[in-house]
């Protein structure tokens, strides 16, 4: 790989061992998928938040690389932890667990990351038409290349990391045109009327086209939050981290292998997502994290209606979308539900907590948590939901 | 003559080692444990097994990203491998050998290499040499 003078520098530690080792880690996965050199970015979205999932395995690197004074070099957030800032997870969890994940939060923060924790970073600041990014949320990698026009690879936490230092990435893989092309038609032969169907057709497609990019054809009018499930749900289920909706297949990819999806095996995909049917401890909507619309509309549907006393009823997005959406968030928390930022349902400790079953409009919840959270999983539409979160 | 295996140099270093070959992917978050270097992957054919001081042969990692950090856990606390070779290197592992600084090689045939052959890695030319085959327990 072509290194620039300064990069020659910086990789023979002239920066110091943080800034050195973070080049290194660019330059061999640069190398490892043939990228000739490393193009500036505009934001890096880093992964390895969450206590819960990690346990202490990133937090001495961590500790090494902030006791140096190593800085990131362009605007930078990170994933969704395991606690929300207002405390409710708190009585729940021993206070080493505390302590320990407010620790990876604090060393990142010291790194200059800001400590923005949403897998949803576009809705706090949209990445321009265009632009180059290395982020790591796949839910997040899948919204940038398919709905804003930017392009990024699928990175992993300490690569995403590593570009947030030095303000660069390799330039391989979605970096480049020619590997953005899609190489699949598929064809939804069934009218999607939720975005939990949106959410299932994902589940159904990433098992189908491992890492293969699809132009998907047959949706009719999807709304955001739709591409958003899908994308998610795609990205969960296999390794595909773009891909083209549209009404009617565009001339040029009529040539492409195709795969239909008919009504039956979206249904068959839709129902698979449950593991039970029965009455849910936590209702959760907000994976990944709501946007401002999602969250009026969630407020629409419980605005004078009561939560049940047995049901915890959250609704996750960012402290920036939750601010933004004061008038809503009152009116879902007088209905007796809970607004919560920083934290995500799957990366927390949701066992501790009490929840034995969880009931979901989100296909990348539903197939996660089984394994992940160790609890039965119910899959609705958002109507649904909040119809068996509320008296009737 | 000594066998030597000619791969793709990933990360510089010499090391030499007794060899712990496995047949299977190997995830380092949650397939290893971080304080002790043992195996805790269920199912894996290098359960129990410790990857303390080893040259570590087998075909990827898989899993989450955050694999590489174990990787450096295990280094700062002498538990990691002396070296690691692979069939075709995973950007997880890859990342992890470069923080730890454990010499890595791969595009390596390592049905050739059987558990207790001493090797040596060279992570700067990308060779793996055989210097001496398992002593027979017979």
């Amino acid at each position: 790989m072509h290194l620039t003078a300064e990069e020659e520098k910086i990789y023979d530690g002239e920066q110091g061992w943080a800034y050195q080792t973070a080049l290194k880690i660019l330059v061999k996965l640069g190398d490892l998928f043939n990228a000739e050199k490393l193009i500036p970015i505009e934001s890096s979205h880093v992964s390895g938040v969450s206590y819960k999932t990690l346990a202490d395995a990133p937090i001495e690197f961590l500790e090494a690389l902030a006791q140096t004074g190593a800085k990131a070099k362009i605007a930078s957030t990170v994933n969704p932890s395991g606690l929300d800032y207002e405390g409710i997870m708190w009585s729940f969890l021993p206070r080493h667990v505390k302590e320990k994940q407010e620790k990876i939060v604090d060393l990142y923060k010291k790194m200059g990351i800001k400590p923005v924790l949403t897998c949803t970073p576009y809705y706090v600041s949209k990445p321009k038409q265009g632009s180059h990014l290395a982020w790591a949320e796949s839910s997040a990698v899948v919204y940038a290349n398919s709905v804003l026009g930017s392009w990024t690879n699928r990175e992993g936490g300490p690569s995403a990391l590593a570009s947030a230092l030095i303000g660069k990435t390799p330039n391989y893989g979605l970096h480049k045109s020619e590997n953005r092309k899609p190489n699949v038609r598929i064809r939804v032969e069934t009218e999607l009327k939720s975005e939990a169907e949106y959410g299932a057709l994902g589940i159904f497609l990433g098992k189908n086209l491992v890492d293969k990019t699809p132009v998907i054809e047959g949706l009719r009018y999807p709304r955001e939050t739709d591409l958003k499930q899908l994308g998610a749900a795609l990205a969960s289920s296999g390794m595909t981290s773009v891909f083209y909706p549209c009404r009617r297949c565009p001339k040029k990819a009529e040539k492409l292998e195709k795969l239909a999806v008919d009504e039956q095996s979206l249904k068959k995909a839709f129902e698979d997502l449950s593991t039970c049917s029965g009455e849910p401890d936590m209702v959760f909507v907000g994976c990944p994290h709501c946007s401002l619309n999602e969250v009026r509309h969630v407020a629409r549907l419980v605005q004078g209606r009561k939560v049940k006393e047995n049901v915890r009823f959250w609704v996750c997005t960012s402290r920036h979308v939750k601010a933004k959406a004061a008038w809503h968030v009152q009116k879902i928390e007088a209905a007796g539900g809970k607004v919560v930022s920083d934290l995500c349902a799957v990366v927390t400790w949701l066992r501790e907590l009490g929840v034995d079953t969880l009931m979901t409009s989100s296909a990348k919840t539903a197939f996660y948590a089984p394994t992940m959270n160790k609890v039965d999983v119910r899959f609705a539409t958002l109507k649904q939901c909040v119809e068996t979160a509320c008296h009737r | 003559m000594d066998l030597e295996l000619k791969g793709r140099p990933l990360v510089s270093g010499i090391k030499r080692g007794t060899a712990l070959v496995s047949k299977k992917p190997l995830s380092f978050l949650g397939g290893v444990d971080p304080e002790t270097g043992l195996v805790t992957e269920k199912g894996h054919d290098l359960f129990g097994k410790s990857v303390k001081d080893v040259v570590l042969c087998f075909p990827h990692g898989h899993g989450s990203t955050v694999g590489s950090y174990v990787l450096y856990s295990l280094a700062k606390k002498n538990v990691g491998p002396k070296a690691i070779v692979n069939e075709t290197a995973d950007p997880v592992v890859v990342v992890g050998a470069v923080i730890a600084d454990v010499p890595m090689v791969d595009k390596i045939d390592i049905s050739q290499i059987e558990t207790g052959d001493t090797v040596e890695v060279d992570g700067g030319k990308g060779t793996v040499k055989i210097v001496e085959r398992k002593k027979d327990c017979t």
